[in-house]
């Protein structure tokens, strides 16, 4: 088996005194679709966040390429993208220009045809001197995909991609993430549309209040529960834990 | 270090407040002349002389470094809290971009910033009342140490800040206010006690008299305290500025 290209070790996240990550140990491999799923406030994020440097860890380690996400910064952030949850962009630059301005900052020289293919792929090359707040909802998820691209990450991380999206873009971001795959990209995606992960992932690792349920490759996952779907096993998995909880 | 990333930031922030300069530089630049029109021009030709210079002249350092003390800090100020309110400072986090990459941007472009408003304002004054400058080296030290410890105490300013309103206390009811009573309008030799000591306790005194050592060659304290006084303060403000830069605060969660 190839080494992980992500690997988290004993990850617990403290917000003050409630827990959001409980001792998560996780590995991802080079090449594979990883879906993440839960309900909201699972932690999804949250482990996201700790990956690529917008939260902090509490205790426990993490790894890209095994190289540390503290000590190792400057290293880990070049391997990695993300395409943040909520949707954020600056009212000052066009798209073309946020694209530059992105190389630059994750540290690859800017190039102008790098970032024209981009818009290119992500259907935004007649937007790319528009004022970005002019663009829809859809256009700007693109841009925030194009923009987790541009230093052609090996592990890329999609924070709920399809929430908010309509069906048909939907579709475009599934051929998208799989044709990254094609070329190379490891991907680890939330979603809480189990069907997504159904259709894309190799391997489902299921978060619940901040613990991993279970973390399986998707053939052997249906397999055991011998044709039932993705969906009726997610919940039962769900209802249990939380009597569990609850008792 | 990634030096491609600092260009980048340094260029992105430059390139900000160039696209609103009618607000970033335009509107102190109005602003401050309409001062030394009021005060140095008008008022100026009653008062005459202070410190043994022309009226006229003496506000002209103090103008300046007024303007100056303001900008660099509503650049710093303004740019990283929007960028955090608006989840824009996430394309910075996630980039291998360490403190000193983020002080350097990010104050080298409010230094431009005020820097090109304070000669600006300069030129305005000269075109009223032409004088030659007592001393590039002073005027160089207070101008570049001045504009950065501003820069760095707005970047402290916006990572402190939840809302608006927290960052509109400093320029309003902080620098402003400390500013006009740190002589900008007149010598605190004209104060009574305890005013006269009482000023001194204001580290805005010994910028603006620092440069007005370096305009004129006439200030209330020795130019060599006044750079003491602003050495320790932009000092103090880089070691918290990178101490919050590094730890995270209100930024990495
Ligand atoms: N910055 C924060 N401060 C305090 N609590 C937080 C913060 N971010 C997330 N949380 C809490 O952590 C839990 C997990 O959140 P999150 O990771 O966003 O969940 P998910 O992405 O799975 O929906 C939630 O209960 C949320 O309220
Ligand atoms: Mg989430």
């Amino acid at each position: 088996m190839k080494p992980p290209v992500l690997c988290c070790r004993h990850v617990t996240k403290r917000y003050g005194k409630f827990t959001a990550l409980k001792d998560l140990s996780l590995e991802v491999y080079e090449g594979e679709i990883f879906a993440l799923l839960g309900p909201n406030g699972a932690g999804k994020s949250t482990l996201i966040h700790c990956i690529t440097g917008l939260a902090k860890q509490t205790q426990g380690s993490i790894e890209v390429l095994g190289f540390d996400t503290v000590n190792d910064f400057r290293t880990t952030r070049r391997l990695v993208g993300l395409v943040p949850q909520e949707i954020g962009y600056d009212p000052f630059f066009t798209p073309l220009e946020s694209l530059m301005i992105q190389m630059g900052l994750m540290g690859v020289e800017p190039n102008r045809s790098r970032a024209e293919s981009l818009l290119e792929t992500f259907a935004l090359s007649d937007k790319r001197d528009a004022y970005t707040r002019t663009l829809s909802g859809g256009m700007k998820r693109r841009l925030l995909v194009a923009k987790a691209l541009v230093h052609d990450p090996r592990l890329l991380f999609l924070d709920e991609p399809t929430s908010g999206v309509d069906v048909e873009l939907r579709r475009e971001l599934w051929q998208e993430v799989e044709d990254l795959r094609t070329a190379g990209t490891t991907i680890v995606l939330t979603t809480h549309y189990i069907e997504e992960a159904e259709k894309l992932a190799d391997r489902i690792g299921i978060l619940h209040k901040g613990e991993l349920l279970l973390v399986e490759s998707r053939e052997s996952l249906l397999e055991r529960h011998g044709g039932r779907s993705l969906e009726e096993i997610y919940l039962e998995l769900i209802h249990k834990a939380d009597g569990r909880h609850a008792a | 270090m990634s030096t491609i990333a600092l260009k980048t930031l340094f260029l992105k922030e430059v390139r900000r407040f160039s696209k609103v300069w009618l607000q970033t530089v335009l509107s102190p630049l109005v602003t401050t002349s309409l001062y030394f029109l009021v005060f140095g021009v008008a008022l100026g030709s009653r008062l005459r002389e202070i410190s043994g210079v022309p009226y006229i002249q003496f506000v002209v350092p103090g103008l300046v470094m007024m303007t100056m003390i303001r900008d660099s800090f509503l650049n710093t100020s303004s740019s990283l809290f929007q960028s955090k309110i608006n989840g824009t400072i996430t394309d910075i986090l996630v980039a291998p971009i360490g403190a000193l990459e983020m002080v350097l941007a990010y104050v080298g472009a409010a230094m431009i910033r005020a820097i090109i408003v304070g000669t600006l304002v300069y030129l305005v004054a000269l075109s009223f009342t032409w004088f030659p400058l007592h001393d590039i080296g002073w005027t160089l030290f207070f101008t570049i140490f001045v504009t950065a410890t501003l820069a760095l105490l707005g970047m402290i300013a916006a990572l402190w800040a939840e809302k608006f309103d927290h960052l509109a206390i400093f320029p309003n009811f902080v620098l402003l206010p400390l500013a006009f009573l740190g002589g900008v309008f007149y010598s605190i030799d004209l104060l009574p006690e305890p005013w006269n000591t009482v000023s001194r306790l204001n580290p805005l005194l010994y910028m603006v008299n620092g440069l007005r050592y370096g305009f004129l060659g006439v200030a209330d304290v020795s130019p060599v305290t006044s750079a003491g006084v602003v050495l320790v303060s932009f000092l103090v403000v880089l070691g918290a500025a990178s101490a919050l830069l590094r730890s995270g605060y209100n930024l990495r969660s």
